[in-house]
């Protein structure tokens, strides 16, 4: 009785895990492999394996390519981004959650920009700060800030801060709303017992609340980090990588060796090569959150 | 609710000014969008925030110049198909794990690691895999791509629900008889609806939204989804900003509008999965 009742666990268990890890399967490991295949191999699109390589997709990535200002792009604009995006974020979250009561409304504006497809929210921005018709040119032209209507996609120094701000825009709201619940999850009579002490607002943000909350803020960095090196639609609809290789970051510099010179044995060792990059920016925010998440 | 402390009228008044300015910043580049989209071609380069001769003719322009009606299509198909696939691959293997503790510490590392890889890694793969099986170029294939990408998110916002079921009553269940596939059907996905609801709404987003895959496995005007037409449009050389406002306006409206009805399950499953 009880072996059959084991049994009928385990055959039950099983009929429902396998659907999701052939999935899995499919979408992580099935790549990993072939990757590392194509990797080794001069491969194009149309015409895969046609010889084993060795090393050398892995030395013309660095040598003959951009690939590694690509990497180096990618590594500053993902911590970048989400230290400005948590620290906004938080902020807002903050006054949301000390000022605010009833807050629909508002919510439901905050969610906009993050339902936006990253596709139009490149648009969009396009719009805002294009030299001709550009809301910002506009108004610094009729303002006399400016003479001359200012390229911030065209300029080397300003291509990268606005897409920044064009990131930040999509993905502050996600920020404000993780920031939210954590701060709604600190219990009251931590307030109230701060409150007894004479403990400024202020005061109390830093020395009670921040400390309370930040395995959770460590989390929502990591989670933006993650969804940074994703980044690939606002610098296709943007810039394009440029001007020059200014923002080319490497996913899209793997995306245009793969499908725009079919050099896919080379961009198959390219994005071996970035996700050992990622792995190894993430994993020190992920000790920081384990060593965080113990000591609470 | 937590009683906010007692604030003075300056800082009140000041944290009011501050979210305005954020609201305002938040909203301002979909207005202006909106606005572009009302302009005729020599409107726009003026740079105003409103139109000075609103017109309604970069609507039928940019549907005319792309077939931005049937890319809309796909897109709504594409991303609840796909939604559907996940919910159908996810939903019982959260369950197993939760529940009967199958595969408990190896499920939530997959699952991380593959949400932690950037798509490009699967690009490559997956394009010649969906060309051997013939579902290239079709609304189907792309969607089954999407459907397996969203595992992993959903299996996140899904655990913490799972979760939340107390254990005694699929305890009660299984003590009554019922096998382990009944219990799961009769029992726990009638207590998971709100939470199923939220994933698979999560995941509509997510899939409508995604440009990369999309672009590089939809070539056709029967699969091509509209964030590869928008994306079409920044190739041109003259572009008519316009008409580009228009049609990205029209492709956003689908989104816009679950995120103005579906707004606390959104939210609810947004904090649910991540922070917990």
């Amino acid at each position: 009785m009880e072996r059959s009742r084991n049994s009928r666990l385990k055959i039950a268990s099983i009929a429902m895990v396998v659907p999701m890890v052939v999935g899995l399967a499919i979408f992580a490991a099935y790549p990993l492999v072939y990757l590392v295949a194509l990797a080794f191999s001069r491969s194009d699109l149309g015409n895969r394996f046609q010889k084993f390589v060795g090393l050398d997709n892995f030395t013309w990535a660095f040598e003959g390519t951009i690939f590694g200002t690509s990497l180096f792009n990618s590594v500053w604009f993902a911590l970048a981004a989400s230290a400005i995006q948590v620290g906004l974020g938080l902020f807002i979250a903050y006054l949301l959650h000390s000022y605010v009561r009833q807050g629909r409304l508002l919510r439901t504006l905050i969610l906009l920009p993050l339902m936006t497809p990253p596709i139009m929210v490149g648009i969009a921005w396009k719009l805002m700060l294009n030299p001709s018709g550009g809301w910002l040119n506009g108004m610094l032209l009729r303002f006399g800030a400016i003479d001359q209507p200012i390229s911030f996609f065209g300029d080397r120094t300003l291509a990268f801060p606005a897409i920044m701000l064009a990131d930040t825009w999509q993905w502050m709201p996600l920020v404000v709303i993780l920031c939210f619940a954590a701060l709604q999850s600190v219990p009251e009579d931590v307030y109230e017992a701060a409150a007894v002490d004479g403990a400024y607002p202020r005061r109390t943000f830093w020395k009670v609340t921040l400390p309370i909350i930040a395995p959770a803020l460590v989390a929502v960095y990591l989670l933006r980090l993650v969804m940074a090196f994703k980044t690939f639609d606002l610098i296709y609809a943007l810039t394009q990588g440029g001007p020059g290789n200014a923002t080319t970051i490497a996913t899209f510099e793997i995306w245009r060796t793969a499908m725009r010179e079919f050099d896919v044995g080379l961009a198959a060792a390219q994005t071996l090569l970035f996700a050992i990059v990622v792995t190894v920016v993430t994993l020190p925010v992920v000790m920081l959150f384990n060593h965080l998440e113990k000591r609470t | 609710m937590t009683e906010p402390l007692p604030r003075s009228p300056r800082s009140v008044w000041l944290a009011r000014l501050w979210l305005a300015l954020a609201i305002l910043f938040f909203v301002l580049p979909i207005l202006y969008l909106l606005s572009t989209s009302f302009k005729a071609p020599d409107d726009v380069l003026q740079g105003r925030f409103f139109p000075t001769d609103p017109t309604l003719a970069n609507y039928p322009a940019a549907f005319g110049h792309v077939p931005v009606a049937s890319m809309i299509r796909n897109s709504v198909l594409v991303s609840i198909l796909s939604a559907a696939i996940t919910l159908l691959l996810t939903v019982p293997a959260t369950y197993a794990m939760v529940k009967l503790g199958f595969m408990r510490t190896i499920i939530p590392n997959i699952t991380l690691a593959s949400y932690v890889a950037p798509p490009v890694i699967a690009l490559i793969p997956l394009f010649f895999l969906m060309q051997r099986v013939h579902l290239i170029d079709t609304i189907a294939g792309l969607a089954l791509v999407y459907g397996i990408m969203n595992i992993p998110v959903a299996f996140w916002l899904l655990r913490s629900f799972v979760r939340a079921i107390p254990d005694e009553i699929d305890e009660a269940a299984w003590i009554d008889g019922a096998s382990y596939w009944r219990t799961l059907v009769r029992i726990a996905l009638p207590l998971l609806v709100p939470g199923i609801v939220a994933t698979a709404l999560i995941c509509i987003i997510l899939s409508y939204n995604e440009l990369l895959f999309a672009s590089s496995m939809t070539f056709g005007e029967s699969s091509r989804t509209i964030t590869v037409g928008m994306s079409l449009f920044q190739g041109e050389r003259l572009v008519n900003f316009g008409q580009m406002a228009a049609a990205s306006f029209a492709g956003m409206v689908p989104v816009y509008v679950i995120a103005v009805f579906f707004q606390r399950y959104l939210i609810g499953g947004l904090t649910q999965g991540s922070v917990k």
